[in-house]
């Protein structure tokens, strides 16, 4: 380990270090388990010179704390991976670093990517509300599916390109699905999803893909037996039952 | 580690963790927060006023730490330390970039001299734990040289860079860099942070 780079942890904890360094320090940190155990002890450390710092607030401050977290929501813990997908354990400061990449890389992405571009599949779209409406509907469905407290979430390969992720809770019925870098298919084709279980194959209807054709986005309700969204590739109005082999089988954790 | 497994309840009973507090916390337990507020706001509000010193800058700051405490209980990640550290370094680095972005040059450095005479802590009101956690904080502090003790407190205290306090110490960046490292490191040896 290079003793500069690992003499920063001192200034870190202090956050005395310039916005660039820091941000570089953070880099350093995740390829360094030495450094991130250092760092977790003068934490602990820094945390008692602020302790030794205490003081009585106003009361006026526990009024006003209790009143803005009246109105705000909490975030959902982060989710493990499936045991499938994990990656080895070395220790619990990696462990650590593991889920916040992967926080980063699929649950923010997934969270975002839902807000701006999901699209409502199953009975409910058939009310013909107005645009508005539906999208306001969205983005409630899409706040309450992230706060259900058994939101579980999954990701998989698509064979011929791309990535499938879901973000699934038994108790709202409900499943966020985003498909992203699929391939561009030919005119005359389209992604259509199935709801896959023990009763068989449901459609889940054609993937909205948008000008791009290459990721889309679907909110999908009454689950009932799925346990696995499949994908196919299907003649541009779609098919009653599957007509080609899944190109991803997405497990859906119950 | 701050011996507080010993706290007792007003019916003497042990008081709760803040870690068994912070998981209820993250299940929308309004009590709970209640006792993460009362082991927190007081070292929240404490280190943020340290570092402003301005009273009210210092009630906004704990203000959105402490919601964001409540907000964020769930991704609370215990192989990550405390939750006491986890608060406490939160409150710190909003209190420092609050500082640094109101605090333009000039207006700062006429506070300097202020920071360098000044004894570490003030006198104020305070709890038992916390005038526990100050006379043993101060005790560490006294054992680290004087290079040591400047460049820990004037970078956390102060909420100045490394490189300010290298200027303000008329040290070259390497030293003080090490100093607050090596002295941090004495201050954990010294108040038994275990890793």
């Amino acid at each position: 380990m290079d003793p500069e780079v690992h003499a920063l942890t001192g200034a870190y904890v202090s956050h005395a270090l310039e916005p660039a360094e820091r941000e570089a320090f953070e880099g350093h940190l995740e390829q360094c388990p030495t450094c991130r155990q250092e760092v977790a002890e003068l934490r602990e450390t820094a945390a008692l010179l602020a302790s030794a710092a205490s003081e009585p607030p106003p009361a006026r401050l526990k009024a006003a704390v209790d009143a803005r977290i009246a109105v705000t929501r909490q975030l959902p813990p982060i989710v493990e991976r499936s045991a499938a997908e994990a990656e080895p354990a070395a220790g619990t400061a990696v462990r650590g670093g593991t889920r916040r990449r992967w926080l980063t890389g699929l649950g923010w992405g997934l969270a975002t990517g839902l807000a701006a571009t999901v699209a409502v599949l199953g009975v409910r779209v058939a009310d013909q509300q107005n645009q508005l409406d539906q999208a306001h509907q969205r983005d409630t469905t899409i706040a309450a599916l992230l706060a259900a407290p058994d939101t579980r979430t999954g990701s998989v390969t698509v064979t011929t390109g791309g990535k499938g992720m879901v973000l699934v809770s038994r108790s709202h019925d409900e499943a966020a699905i985003t498909l992203t870098g699929l391939t561009r298919l030919p005119s005359g084709q389209a992604y259509q999803l199935w709801m896959m279980g023990p009763s068989g194959a449901r459609s889940g209807g054609l993937l909205p893909t948008g000008s791009g054709g290459t990721s889309g986005s679907v909110l999908a309700h009454d689950l009932g037996d799925a346990r696995t969204i499949g994908l196919t590739v299907e003649p541009s109005g779609g098919s009653a039952q599957p007509t080609t082999a899944p190109i991803m089988l997405l497990p859906m954790p119950a | 580690m701050l011996g507080r497994s010993s706290s007792k309840d007003a019916a003497g009973r042990p008081a709760p963790t803040l870690e068994s507090c912070l998981h209820r916390v993250a299940l929308g337990d309004r009590d709970a927060f209640d006792a993460v507020y009362e082991q927190l706001a007081g070292p929240v509000f404490g280190v943020a006023r340290r570092v402003l010193r301005d009273p009210a800058q210092a009630e906004e700051v704990a203000q959105e730490v402490l919601v964001e405490i409540w907000r964020t209980a769930g991704r609370y990640d215990p192989a990550r330390g405390s939750v006491r550290a986890w608060a406490l370094t939160m409150a710190h680095g909003r209190a420092v970039d609050r500082v640094r972005s109101v605090d333009a040059g000039a207006r700062r450095e006429a506070r300097v001299a202020e920071m360098m005479t000044e004894a570490p802590y003030d006198d104020v009101v305070e709890t038992v734990e916390a005038h526990l956690d100050r006379q043993r904080v101060r005790h560490c502090l006294e054992t680290l040289t004087e290079l040591q003790r400047q460049s820990v407190t004037l970078a956390y205290y102060g909420g100045y860079t490394y490189a300010q306090v290298a200027r303000l110490l008329e040290t070259p960046l390497g030293t003080v860099k090490t100093r607050m490292r090596d002295g941090l490191a004495r201050l954990r040896d010294c108040l038994g942070v275990g890793g």
